[in-house]
C-alpha cells in the first residue's frame, strides 16, 4: 500500500547540490523561517543534496587546524537539529534513486526515502512546492 | 616572489556547508606548502576584497549558528600570512565598486537597485591591490603553478 504523505504547507525540493553556491544556506534559511512562523513544511533532496543528511557525516565537521576549539555542525547536525526543534511540523524526504546512485543511502534515522515515482504524492500533499536549484 | 597564483572567480559557495573549510582555507594551507602563494579576485569573489560588515548569526533549528563562512576575514589572515591579493577592476567595476568610490575614506555615490546604499564607506581590505584585466595572466610565466582554487 502506498505511503500516506501528511500535509504540508510548502513542499522545499533541493534539486541543486550543496557546495556550488549559496543556495542551500538560503534554502534552510527559508525552512527556518517558515517553521518559526508556524507553517508545516516538508524537505525533499534530490541529487547530490541527498549527502545533507548522511550519518557518515556526524554532527560535526572536522576540526578547523584554526581554530581548535570551536565547533562547527555538520549540516547533517544542522537538520536533526531542525527536526528536534520542530518535530510536528518538519519532514524531510530523500530521493532513493538519487541516494543509492551516490552511495549515499545512511541517512539520519528521521528522513523518509522515497521512490522519484513518488514524489507527485508529496507534491500533492503540500499547497505549494518550490523547486529550488537544478540536479 | 610567490611560487603559485591561485585565481578565485566562483564565490560563495555554501556558507553553511563548508563554514571555514572552503577555497580560502585551502589557500592557506598551499602558502604554507607551494613556498608563497598569490591570489587574483575575480568575477563574483572581487567582492571578497572589499570591507564589510562581519557576517550575522543565523538561527537554524533551536541554535545560533555563528561559524558561517566568512572570506573577508579569511583574506585579512592570509594577507598577514604575506599572501599577495589583487583584484580585477573591471569586475570591481560590474559589481559597482568603481576606483573613486575604492579609495579609503571615501564613500560610495547614491545608489540604487542592489548596489550599496549612498553614505555606506566602501573600500578595499587593507593589502588588496587592484589591477587591469590581463595584468596577471602577463605574469603567469613567473610562477611555477597558476591555478584555479
Amino acid at each position: 500500500m502506498a505511503r500516506k504523505i501528511p500535509h504540508s504547507d510548502v513542499l522545499v525540493t533541493l534539486m541543486g547540490a550543496p557546495h556550488e553556491s549559496d543556495r542551500t544556506t538560503s534554502a534552510l534559511r527559508l525552512v527556518q523561517a517558515l517553521l518559526e512562523r508556524g507553517n508545516s513544511v516538508a524537505v525533499w533532496t534530490c541529487g547530490y543534496a541527498t549527502l545533507l543528511t548522511q550519518r557518515s557525516l556526524g554532527t560535526e565537521k572536522p576540526r578547523n587546524l584554526a581554530d581548535w576549539n570551536t565547533a562547527y555542525p555538520s549540516t547533517t547536525g544542522l537538520v536533526q537539529d531542525l527536526l528536534d526543534t520542530f518535530p510536528e511540523r518538519l519532514r524531510w524526504y530523500g530521493c532513493r534513486f538519487c541516494s543509492d546512485d551516490r552511495g549515499a543511502d545512511d541517512h539520519l534515522p528521521a528522513v523518509v526515502l522515497r521512490p522519484p515515482a513518488g514524489y507527485a504524492a508529496n507534491v500533492a500533499a503540500a499547497d505549494r512546492t518550490l523547486m529550488v536549484g537544478v540536479i | 616572489m610567490a611560487h603559485a597564483l591561485a585565481l578565485v572567480e566562483k564565490a560563495y559557495r555554501g556558507a553553511l556547508e563548508k563554514q571555514f573549510f572552503d577555497s580560502l582555507y585551502l589557500a592557506t594551507e598551499l602558502h604554507r606548502q607551494l613556498g608563497g602563494l598569490d591570489i587574483l579576485l575575480r568575477g563574483r569573489a572581487v567582492t571578497y576584497g572589499i570591507e564589510a560588515p562581519p557576517v550575522p548569526a543565523l538561527r537554524m533549528g533551536g541554535r545560533t549558528l555563528d561559524t558561517l563562512s566568512d572570506p573577508r576575514r579569511d583574506l585579512r589572515a592570509l594577507i598577514e600570512a604575506g599572501v599577495g591579493v589583487w583584484a580585477e577592476r573591471d569586475a570591481l567595476a560590474a559589481h559597482g565598486l568603481h576606483e573613486a568610490a575604492l579609495a579609503p575614506d571615501e564613500t560610495a555615490p547614491a545608489m540604487d537597485g542592489d548596489k550599496p546604499p549612498a553614505g555606506v564607506p566602501v573600500r578595499l581590505l587593507d593589502g588588496v591591490r587592484t589591477v587591469a584585466d590581463g595584468e596577471m595572466a602577463a605574469r603567469w610565466p613567473e610562477y611555477r603553478m597558476v591555478f584555479y582554487l
